[in-house]
């Protein structure tokens, strides 16, 4: 593979920390409820009410964080636009089972049949902003976003295309909370909020002029966790604990092989979801560019005294079967 | 018949989803697609799919509903004649 150095130009988010803003830095909302939605911006500043009136939160969240990030790079036409997702439109997907149940096939509404696939979120900003290049899905559960941001690390490092939009979408209806947390996933005692996730995430083979960070590696793997591939030579690394044992424990075991490095965690303030290492990612890039470690995301301490994190290693699994890492670096 | 075409331009702005707008900002009189309201193709079967779960009535002929749906008045004046719920 080519080695071409790789950009985060741009990043932004919608979570339950203020949206599309990096306040979480100095000031993040930490919340204690179990379920937590996301905290919307006024989406009239980005989308017209007819045009906006077909759309579910998770797209018009998916459209207002990839235009931002479009904006905030300056690259409007991105050679792909990748898009992971746990559950797509789950909401819209919950309306038209249960108009199935209650109606029968005859009167279903068409905007909730059309809404209801995962592969809308990434179409959708295609056909927005007129991008007719490579779009594609990811749906790996909790290695959703992962799956999609290596696809254009590889398609990056190939030198096949010079930019890429990819995103991390996934929103959490009640009823699908409680069917979580029946089966003990979420809202357990200790744990942290379930939430839901939109990130954006610009990459390019040239900086621009103000680059977040350098993506440097990206791998993902399915197995026992092949724990001697993770880079060594970190000064951070930022790990998906969220207060439940059974996700926790791998976490723990990668912990023990960094003692020199600052640890942090993210999901007590950005939720746990299916997507929530693209806001990670997000987190681990806006860190990188400040150069500031936040007091509240650090897991051992360290984080006060810590220098400014030049390589940051961000490491996410799930159920302890895929195991992805992203390492970022200062440019 | 007036009070069908106000419960017509509340079941359109709920199937359609047009929040912005209150039962009077709609002119009855006016074209629901193209001017006036300006609604598309899909709207087109939201209206078909609210015309048979509400009043009963199966639009299969294309031609048929241009003209049913021309305009709300033009609606209400069919779903009086033919609605069997």
């Amino acid at each position: 593979m080519t080695e071409r150095p790789i950009y985060i130009t741009a990043a932004t988010h919608i979570s339950m920390q203020q949206p599309l803003d990096e306040q979480w830095l100095t000031e993040p909302i930490l919340h204690t409820e179990p379920y937590v939605r996301s905290i919307d911006p006024n989406f009239r500043q980005w989308l017209n009410p007819l045009e906006a009136r077909r759309m579910g939160k998770i797209l018009k969240r998916a459209l207002v964080t990839a235009s931002e990030a479009m904006t905030r790079s300056g690259i409007n036409n991105p050679d792909a636009i990748i898009t992971g997702t746990g559950l797509g439109c789950i909401e819209n997907t919950e309306l038209i089972l249960e108009a199935l149940c209650r109606d029968g096939e005859q009167t279903l509404k068409p905007t909730y049949f059309m809404q209801s696939t995962h592969n809308t979120i990434s179409s959708l900003i295609a056909i927005h902003h007129r991008c007719h290049g490579y779009n594609s899905t990811y749906s790996h559960r909790g290695v959703s976003f992962d799956a999609a941001l290596l696809d254009a690390f590889v398609q990056l490092s190939l030198g096949d295309i010079a930019t890429a939009l990819v995103t991390g979408n996934d929103e959490l209806t009640p009823s699908y909370f409680n069917i979580l947390k029946r089966l003990g996933y979420v809202g357990n005692p200790r744990q942290v909020p379930a939430g839901e996730a939109s990130a954006a995430i610009m990459l390019a083979t040239e900086p621009g002029d103000n680059p977040l960070c350098r993506l440097e590696q990206c791998r993902l793997s399915y197995g026992t966790p092949p724990l001697d591939t993770l880079p060594r030579d970190v000064d951070t690394v930022m790990l998906g604990i969220n207060g439940h044992d059974a996700n926790d424990e791998l976490y723990r075991q990668i912990a023990t092989l960094y003692p020199d490095a600052t640890l942090l965690r993210y999901k007590h303030i950005f939720g746990e979801s299916y997507t929530a290492s693209a806001l990670g990612v997000y987190a681990a890039a806006a860190i990188v560019n400040a150069g500031v470690i936040p007091a509240a995301m650090s897991l051992d301490g360290k984080a006060s005294s810590a220098a400014a994190p030049r390589r940051l290693l961000v490491v996410n699994h799930s159920d302890s079967r895929c195991l992805s890492f992203t390492l970022l670096s200062k440019p | 018949m007036e009070q069908l075409v106000e419960e017509l331009k509340k079941n359109i702005i709920e199937v359609l989803n047009l929040e912005d707008l209150q039962p009077d900002d709609i002119d009855a009189a006016a074209p629901l697609f193209g001017e006036g309201l300006g609604l598309d193709s899909i709207d087109a079967l939201e209206l078909i799919v609210m015309m048979e779960k509400n009043y009963g009535i199966k639009i299969k002929d294309p031609a048929e509903g241009k003209e049913i749906f021309k305009s709300i008045d033009a609606m209400a004046e069919y779903v009086a004649a033919h609605r069997t719920k």
